[in-house]
């Protein structure tokens, strides 16, 4: 056969077409074939190093326990994640599992796209989780998803730079964690002894993370959707408390003017380079902050309003609706919930679990372990009523919503009860609430 | 006179070749096809990649949808819908603003640049090299060098203002500086492709214009304004045209730098769509304000179109 360039160009053309589309992560995934009587399961999941490497060694012990079963993972980077997911649910070729914020979880849930886990999981399989865990992974009163980890935020700080100001202690329990006003004296001290381009603090509410401004909202024992998580409910005493006291952070100087919510500088970033003593933080964020600062830090609670409280950050595992192996996927999402499989990734991602067992148990970080019992001791504050809040199928035009009146009221373009009274319409209008 | 001569003209028949005419239009033929089996690849990408998804978009920007499924037909719903939204006309705004202020500026920075750069200047070719890297870089991580130099904090540029004693700006919580920090940063990206075009341009102008109009008395400023500038009215109309559309698109620049923010002071219209799209998932919205965008971008292109007079201006 006369091998011509022409043919060359055609056949490089159709051998690269397909990895160029894989690459970017839009080529179909691999079909699950139960028609074919496979028992192949597609996971997609972003992850840190140390997050991915964990799921491995569960994929592995999984198909170990499970002969024939194979799960292949498709880590994806965390921009990408979504786009995807949503576009290949559109197509109808989503992978089986996948990984999702709690924040965003409600939004599959509520619109049909995820399996009813109720038929496949044995009875009593909920007890193995917090109510606080097992409320945000509800749709209807029924289970989508298994709480996979949490993460809440505590307070991160500068030892030399607290030390200088004259604190040269910090609340260790629970109990003696610093009240509103207490956190207040703290960062006014801290003002006072810093230079003016030095802050007492950053607060972590940038982007998707302004639910972090509900554990102020959880703090005042507020709430944003009532009971029947339809109806707004943020106006109200406990509401404008949350907002006063996260506006008078801006109006006392006890953050950087741009630490507000749309800012492209993370509170993080902020603290690293010391222009903040302190860092409202989750737990992951310990690995890097220990690769990275090169000076003291440690953590302490963050603070009690009308009681403790924090936000339920963290993520869960679902299957999707037309999944062809829901079995195979709900025993899949049973074993990664393990306490051997929970355990090795929270302690190795410096994430907090969502067992009960482990919860009271404790686990030890890999990196700076002393600091575990910390964040285990703020994800006790969350309670059920909190978490089941985050599942509404309205999550995202929520989260949109206090993004736009939050950035409005920290600027003080807005009083408070404006803002109140506008978040509470913005949450309606999805919601069909009143 | 000239008319008659022109009726004659017009009347005159075209030379009759009868023989040489099959082999002509053989070749014609064949130099159609050609043309058209070139066009071809380029016209199934345009269509899969361009004209589907904008049909398309048209067609959900009738419905309400939720992100999934099928939608639901609302009529012209979205549309009224954008008329009472503050937030879609504070977007338009900032859209026209931005494109007013970065294309004129674009230009005319580009045209300075490419006629320096021109001249005989020495290492003229290392200056070049350095205004067109930006082009090179994707518009993201010029937009997080942005972040690096705009951050209010501890930012090169908020550090080099307070070392010369000025009090620092406030890039990311002032809106103004903050619609001021994407300008800038746009501009450094985009000028040197300006400039590239408008080099180009200026290389096909013949020297011997130049000496004619000397010699004709005319200044460095007159040959400029009266040489230069004429003839590179097809470059310009080019530059003009694709600033515009570039500038009503701005998305990664203003995305990565604000996020539209402060308190939407940088907020444009792809970044107020692409929310409205993939962060609250009500694509039928995004979907209208997409072909608003695309509305205005006709209108501009057609209005330029008919009233350039240098776009096909040559030497």
């Amino acid at each position: 056969m006369n091998f011509s360039r022409r043919h060359f160009l055609i056949g490089s053309g159709a051998v690269t077409l397909p990895v160029l589309l894989s690459g970017c992560g839009f080529a179909p995934q691999q079909s699950t074939s139960s028609s074919t009587g496979s028992k192949t399961l597609t996971f997609t999941t972003w992850g840190t190093d140390a997050e991915l490497a964990s799921f491995a060694r569960v994929i592995a012990a999984f198909e170990e326990a499970n002969a024939g079963a194979k799960v292949e993972l498709n880590s994806v980077p965390y921009g990408q994640m979504f786009t995807n997911i949503d576009a290949q649910l559109q197509a109808g070729n989503p992978p089986d599992i996948f990984r999702v914020p709690y924040y965003t979880f409600g939004s599959y849930a509520g619109r049909d796209q995820l399996l009813d886990l109720s038929p496949y999981l044995e009875s009593g399989f909920s007890d193995r989780f917090t109510d606080a865990a097992w409320a945000a992974v509800q749709g209807n009163d029924k289970p989508f998803g298994v709480p996979h980890h949490t993460d809440t935020s505590a307070i991160l700080y500068n030892k030399a730079a607290l030390e200088s100001a004259g604190i040269t202690s910090v609340p260790t329990s629970l109990e003696s964690a610093w009240t509103w006003d207490e956190l207040s004296e703290v960062a006014a001290t801290l003002r006072a002894a810093q230079p003016a381009d030095v802050f007492p603090m950053a607060y972590n509410w940038q982007g998707n993370g302004v639910t972090r401004w509900l554990s102020l909202l959880f703090q005042a024992d507020g709430r944003f959707l009532a009971t029947n998580l339809t109806d707004p409910a943020i106006d109200s005493d406990a509401g404008a408390a949350a907002l006063e006291f996260s506006s008078s952070f801006f109006t006392k100087n006890f953050v950087p003017p741009n630490n507000t919510i749309k800012s492209a500088t993370f509170a993080s970033d902020t603290w690293y380079s010391q222009t903040s003593a302190m860092v409202w933080s989750g737990a992951f964020a310990i690995p890097d902050a220990t690769n990275t600062l090169d000076f003291e830090w440690g953590a302490t609670f963050a603070p009690r309003g009308e009681r403790g409280g924090g936000d339920f950050g963290g993520n869960a595992l679902v299957a999707t609706a037309d999944t062809a192996n829901p079995e195979l996927a709900a025993a899949f999402l049973d074993f990664v919930t393990g306490d051997m499989q929970m355990r090795d990734f929270c302690e190795t991602a410096s994430l907090l679990p969502t067992r009960k067992d482990l919860s009271e148990s404790g686990i030890d970080f890999d990196v700076r372990p002393e600091l575990a019992p910390i964040f285990l001791g703020q994800a006790s504050t969350v309670r059920a009523e909190d978490s089941s809040q985050v599942a509404s199928p309205d999550m995202s035009r929520i989260i949109t919503v206090l993004q736009d009146n939050l950035e409005s009221a920290f600027a003080g373009s807005t009083s408070t009860a404006d803002t109140l009274k506008s978040i509470a319409d913005g949450i309606a209008q999805p919601t069909g609430g009143s | 006179m000239t008319r008659v001569v022109a009726e004659q003209d017009r009347v005159a028949p075209p030379p009759q070749l009868p023989k040489r005419l099959g082999r002509r239009d053989t070749k014609t033929v064949r130099e159609a096809l050609a043309g058209w089996l070139f066009l071809t690849p380029n016209m199934l990408l345009l269509g899969l990649f361009v004209l589907v998804p904008l049909v398309w978009a048209v067609v959900i920007s009738f419905q309400k949808t939720n992100g999934f499924g099928v939608g639901e037909f609302v009529g012209v719903a979205n549309y009224e819908r954008l008329i009472s939204d503050p937030l879609f006309w504070r977007a338009t705004a900032n859209t026209l603003l931005f494109t007013i202020i970065v294309t004129p500026l674009s230009m005319g920075l580009g045209l300075g640049a490419a006629v320096l750069f021109n001249s005989i200047l020495p290492a003229r070719g290392v200056f070049r090299s350095i205004l067109i890297v930006p082009m090179a870089i994707s518009g993201v991580a010029t937009a997080l060098i942005g972040v690096l130099v705009f951050n209010e904090n501890n930012g090169i540029l908020n550090t080099l203002i307070r070392f010369i004693g000025l009090p620092s700006v406030n890039w990311q919580s002032g809106g103004s500086a903050a619609f001021v920090s994407v300008v800038l940063v746009t501009l450094w990206w985009r000028v040197g492709f300006n400039m590239l075009i408008y080099l180009a341009g200026l290389q096909g102008i013949g020297p011997e214009l130049y000496e004619a109009a000397e010699l004709d008395g005319a200044g460095s400023w007159a040959r400029f304004r009266n040489v230069t500038v004429p003839l590179l009215g097809p470059s310009s109309f080019f530059l003009l045209i694709l600033n515009v559309i570039y500038s009503f698109q701005v998305f990664d620049i203003v995305f990565v730098m604000t996020g539209g923010g402060p308190q939407n002071a940088t907020s444009v219209l792809v970044t107020y769509a692409y929310e409205t799209g993939f962060v609250t998932r009500d694509q039928g919205y995004a979907a209208a304000i997409g072909v608003v965008l695309l509305l205005i971008t006709f209108v501009f292109t057609a209005v330029r179109w008919r009233t350039s007079r240098g776009r096909d201006l040559a030497e």
